[in-house]
């Protein structure tokens, strides 16, 4: 009989249709969901904090916003303390990290970088009175800064070779070192100059002050995703070339840090990417 | 559905376990000492609560309250962060600026800070677990102690205190146990030397989350288990009739 057959052939097809192409991936997940959702840092002004409102808003929050724009996608964000960005990733709760992510070659065994959104460079902030004046002025003193960050292991290994006393601290999160700074737990710590600047201005601490630069190389950072997702990768590394090429990148900086700085340069002089 | 894109990369935990078993060590350290300190004072918290002072029963109440019925995590944050705001705050009172002269009596570093709070949350504890081992001592054992010539305090010291701990003995494995657990709040005051702190910082510095978690909840589990099984050989050889 040829009706089973046609039947099975039938159902067959059928399940074919129904089931999901197999090599959609994240960036096809995204579309068809229509979300994109971000891990954002709230607590590092200007790059992401909260408004009155306790809105979340920052250069982190737009370039969510322009990233979920050009993916005609809405945009979520997922509040997300520094060390929960990757398992932030890695459970699905977020699709992609624009938290301000150093790419640095240990973190990028774990996860995907784009090229480079931002960089930073990095101050010694201290209060009024400690007398630190330099960055030499750091030996001995007691320090501290947020766990695992760029600046948190270039200041131990400072630290460390210093061998001068004192001590080093981390904290879960850039508030908590400002509040043990303001309360004389620690002396001084080593912070993006935009969050030291933004930290000043604001004067919810009395008696900060930004003693001077610290030197470091400068601080790139990446968004983040899986590091299999390299369809999203891809796009994630035009957006930001785009970001740049259109001056959304410019007018973003001037919106969220402004003061008349120039918005940092994102290439590195004389090497392919 | 739960699907976890990730990849187990154990030989990176595992290079990093000299520096995670040092961790413990700071960890395990916190724990003994506060466990000391929360014994000694505990006992003498247990004294003040059945005393006839009411200032004495007033203050034990109120620290066997505080350290019992509030989080360990904002007690610890309280000492670390709290008593220095509160000392700024008296001393501005009286127009006194120290950082002006330069001293930094703010200070506390969050190691003391640490020890100091799980203490305090051991003694509050451990007050009440004495209280209760206190009374399972049944009064005519003083009594015969000081018909016998002991003196009151030797009456205590020798007589009571004694079974008074055996009967809480397996009270006091948990609290040390409990102990060793609650160091882990010593992240939120930045301490990143003890296991949770340095297990924090290798997860941030190279994102191998669940390797370095798992890892250092093994470690934790099985300090634990070794405090347990030492208690229990050490109860069976001090309370054999």
């Amino acid at each position: 009989m040829k009706f089973p057959a046609l039947i099975a052939a039938g159902s067959v097809a059928m399940s074919l249709v129904a089931t999901t192409p197999v090599f959609a991936d994240k960036l096809d997940d995204i579309i068809s969901s229509g979300v994109l959702r971000c891990a954002v840092t709230l607590d590092f002004p200007p790059m992401g904090s909260r408004d009155d409102n306790n809105e979340p808003v920052g250069f982190d929050v737009d370039t969510c916003n322009d990233l979920a724009a050009a993916l005609g996608v809405d945009a979520e964000i997922v509040e997300t303390p520094f060390p929960d960005r990757i398992p932030a990733l890695v459970s699905g709760r977020a699709d992609v990290g624009v938290a301000s992510t150093s790419d640095t070659l240990e973190r990028a065994k774990t996860i995907g970088f784009s090229i480079p959104y931002f960089a930073f460079n990095n101050v010694v902030l201290t209060r009024e009175d400690t007398g630190i004046e330099s960055y030499e002025d750091l030996a001995g003193m007691n320090l501290g800064s947020v766990a695992g960050v760029f600046e948190a292991i270039a200041l131990e290994e400072d630290f460390n070779e210093w061998d001068a006393g004192g001590s080093f601290r981390t904290f879960q999160s850039q508030a908590d070192v400002f509040l043990a700074l303001n309360q004389g737990q620690i002396d001084a710590t080593v912070v993006t100059g935009t969050v030291a600047a933004a930290t000043v201005n604001e004067g919810n601490f009395d008696g900060f002050v930004i003693a001077d630069e610290a030197p470091y190389l400068v601080d790139y950072v990446g968004l983040i995703t899986l590091r299999e997702e390299y369809g999203l990768i891809n796009y994630l590394n035009l957006f930001v070339n785009q970001q740049i090429r259109t001056g959304r990148y410019d007018e973003l900086f001037e919106k969220w840090v402004g003061g008349g700085a120039e918005a940092p340069d994102l290439s590195v002089p004389g090497v392919y990417y | 559905m739960f699907d976890i894109n990730y990849t187990f990369h154990w030989n990176q935990a595992f290079r990093a376990l000299p520096d995670m078993l040092a961790g413990a060590w700071i960890t395990l350290q916190i724990a003994v000492l506060s466990m000391v300190i929360g014994i000694i004072v505990g006992v003498v918290l247990a004294l003040a609560k059945q005393s006839r002072f009411v200032a004495a029963r007033g203050f034990a109440t109120t620290w066997i309250e505080i350290a019992r019925n509030t989080p360990a995590l904002f007690q610890v944050y309280m000492i670390y962060f709290g008593i220095p705001a509160v000392l700024q705050l008296v001393a501005s009172w009286f127009d006194i600026d120290f950082r002006a002269m330069g001293i930094n009596i703010f200070y506390l570093d969050s190691y003391w800070a640490v020890l100091v709070g799980i203490a305090f949350n051991n003694a509050g504890y451990l007050a009440e677990t004495f209280r209760g081992g206190l009374r399972a001592v049944p009064d005519t054992q003083t009594r015969a102690a000081r018909s016998l010539g002991f003196g009151p305090f030797d009456a205590f010291r020798l007589i009571v205190l004694p079974q008074m701990f055996r009967a809480v003995f397996h009270p006091m494995t948990n609290q040390m146990v409990w102990a060793i657990l609650m160091t882990s709040v010593g992240i939120f005051v930045g301490l990143n030397i003890d296991l949770t702190g340095v297990t924090q910082e290798l997860n941030a510095r190279t994102f191998r989350t669940f390797e370095f978690f798992a890892l250092a909840a093994a470690i934790y589990y099985v300090i634990a288990k070794i405090v347990t099984s030492g208690a229990r050989l050490i109860a069976w050889r001090l309370f054999r009739y």
